[in-house]
């Protein structure tokens, strides 16, 4: 493979010189934003350092367990950072979440690299950990919203859910349509996403892999398989963690725990 | 049928009900009276397992309501609330999803002529069926629940505050056809003073603690 071409430290320091806009100007136009800026900034460079150097020896290793190991770590900071962007309790939370994470995340993956990729050593550190953290990264907004919604619309309208256990429904029949609705605020962005893409914007798994050398017609096809991944991927580690959450989140009443949530409303 | 045996609740501060006791028996008609905010909607969210009491137990044909009895029970109480945000949609979907549970659906069969029955009876436009329910009037909607109770032939009701966006014609007409049917046992909220002819009511005052 060619690959892109380096970047040298002159073209790091000229990146630099590029922050200067954003940071002057906010600066300029006192939006007391230019600390975070700089510290979010800083910390990307840290950050991106020691995963390249770490990325290094996972490639020229390319050991199946390391490889795996590395995979749920970054499934576990998805689930972490899931449940974080939510009103969710964390310790509620975080083990039937990974659990409906770790098997979609890894049912889709493995599923991509044999039937779609159709390596041998579908363990590959390139395409576990690279199509892995794309689907993984794509569809954790999605996740954000999908659990996060459906606790918070059960919450707002606890009367509806109310209304439906009183006519007869199951726990099951009542909280369908939450469900319903947390699919739809789920899939939606997703969704609007693939009906722009190619024209609006160019996916950054295409960019990346025009510059290493594939040729767009390549790109393109890993580009259809991924977006088709993140939808199967969000869809399954929703209905996962909704069906496994929803066990535990419960009175034997039927009535919603108001301990899972870390902010008590009124 | 119904027995509150010295139950207590309390909201934060304010006790709600306090050593409350009172029963209620098949075929009675209860109107439930007491200002606002005093927890009239409370009883029925007790009986309906919504809340517990913090002690005292309710009891429901001798047997105490537990979390798991409950279900049973909320499968022969039609509940109709004061809220209005029934759902959306669709209003012949909405009856269809009540009549679609597990519980109601041996009511299905017969549910096309019934809905078409309480339409009249009710005063409302077939028209609206395939109306969405976040397109009509709160008196609208308030008969929308009415109907999606009765089309379950079930005979406890709990009604709250039902007739507010009634007219005063209306009104006597729903509250007659509850407390008329000597069949039906029925609880009430309702802040009108209505008094059915030939209809001995039963009242429940709840009166500052």
């Amino acid at each position: 493979m060619i690959g892109a071409q380096d970047l040298s430290g002159f073209s790091m320091f000229m990146c630099g010189i590029m922050l200067l806009v954003p940071l002057l100007g906010v600066w300029y136009l006192k939006l007391g934003i230019a600390r975070n800026l700089f510290v979010s900034t800083l910390r990307m460079v840290v950050q991106l350092i020691l995963i390249g150097f770490f990325l290094e020896y996972i490639f020229k290793y390319n050991n199946w367990l390391i490889n795996l190991s590395w995979f749920l770590v970054m499934i576990t900071s998805a689930v972490f950072s899931v449940i974080k962007n939510s009103d969710l309790k964390l310790n509620h939370f975080v083990l039937p979440v990974l659990l409906s994470f770790i098997l979609a995340n890894f049912l889709v993956v493995l599923y991509f690299n044999y039937f779609i990729v159709n390596i041998d050593f579908i363990l590959d550190a390139k395409y576990m950990i690279a199509i892995g953290g794309m689907i993984l990264g794509n569809s954790l907004r999605s996740n954000v919203v999908g659990l996060g919604d459906f606790y918070k619309a059960l919450r707002k309208d606890e009367q509806l859910y109310f209304y439906k256990l009183s006519l007869g429904a199951t726990k099951y029949e009542a909280l369908l349509p939450f469900a319903k609705r947390s699919f739809i605020s789920a899939l939606n962005p997703t969704i609007a996403t693939m009906a722009t893409m190619g024209i609006v914007s160019l996916p950054g798994m295409m960019t990346g892999q025009i510059l290493g050398g594939s040729v767009p017609l390549v790109a393109i096809k890993y580009q259809i398989a991924i977006m088709i991944a993140i939808l199967a991927s969000t869809f399954l580690s929703i209905s996962l963690s909704l069906l496994f959450t929803v066990r535990y989140s419960f009175h034997k009443n039927g009535t919603l725990k108001k301990e899972i949530f870390r902010i008590s409303n009124n | 049928m119904f027995e509150f045996r010295h139950i207590t609740k309390q909201f934060s501060e304010k006790f709600v009900l306090q050593d409350f006791s009172f029963k209620i028996a098949e075929g009675d008609k209860v109107n439930i009276v007491g200002r606002s905010g005093i927890g009239k909607t409370t009883l029925f969210r007790l009986l309906l397992g919504f809340e517990k009491p913090d002690s005292g137990a309710i009891y429901y044909k001798n047997e105490p309501i537990t979390d798991i009895n409950v279900w049973e029970l909320r499968k022969k109480v039609a509940y109709v609330s004061q809220d209005l945000n029934i759902g959306r949609g669709n209003v012949q979907t909405f009856f269809d999803e009540t009549l679609s549970l597990k519980a109601n659906i041996l009511q299905k069969s017969n549910s096309k002529a019934g809905i078409k029955k309480q339409f009249a009876c009710f005063e409302l436009s077939e028209d609206i069926l395939s109306k969405n329910i976040e397109e009509l009037s709160g008196g609208e909607k308030q008969r929308i629940e009415i109907i999606n109770a009765l089309i379950l032939n079930r005979k406890i009701f709990f009604l709250d505050e039902i007739t507010s966006a009634l007219d005063k014609v209306l009104k006597a007409k729903t509250l007659d056809y509850f407390l008329q049917n000597p069949d039906f046992t029925v609880l009430y909220i309702s802040h009108d003073s209505y008094l059915p002819t030939g209809v001995e009511l039963k009242t429940l005052k709840l009166d500052e603690l």
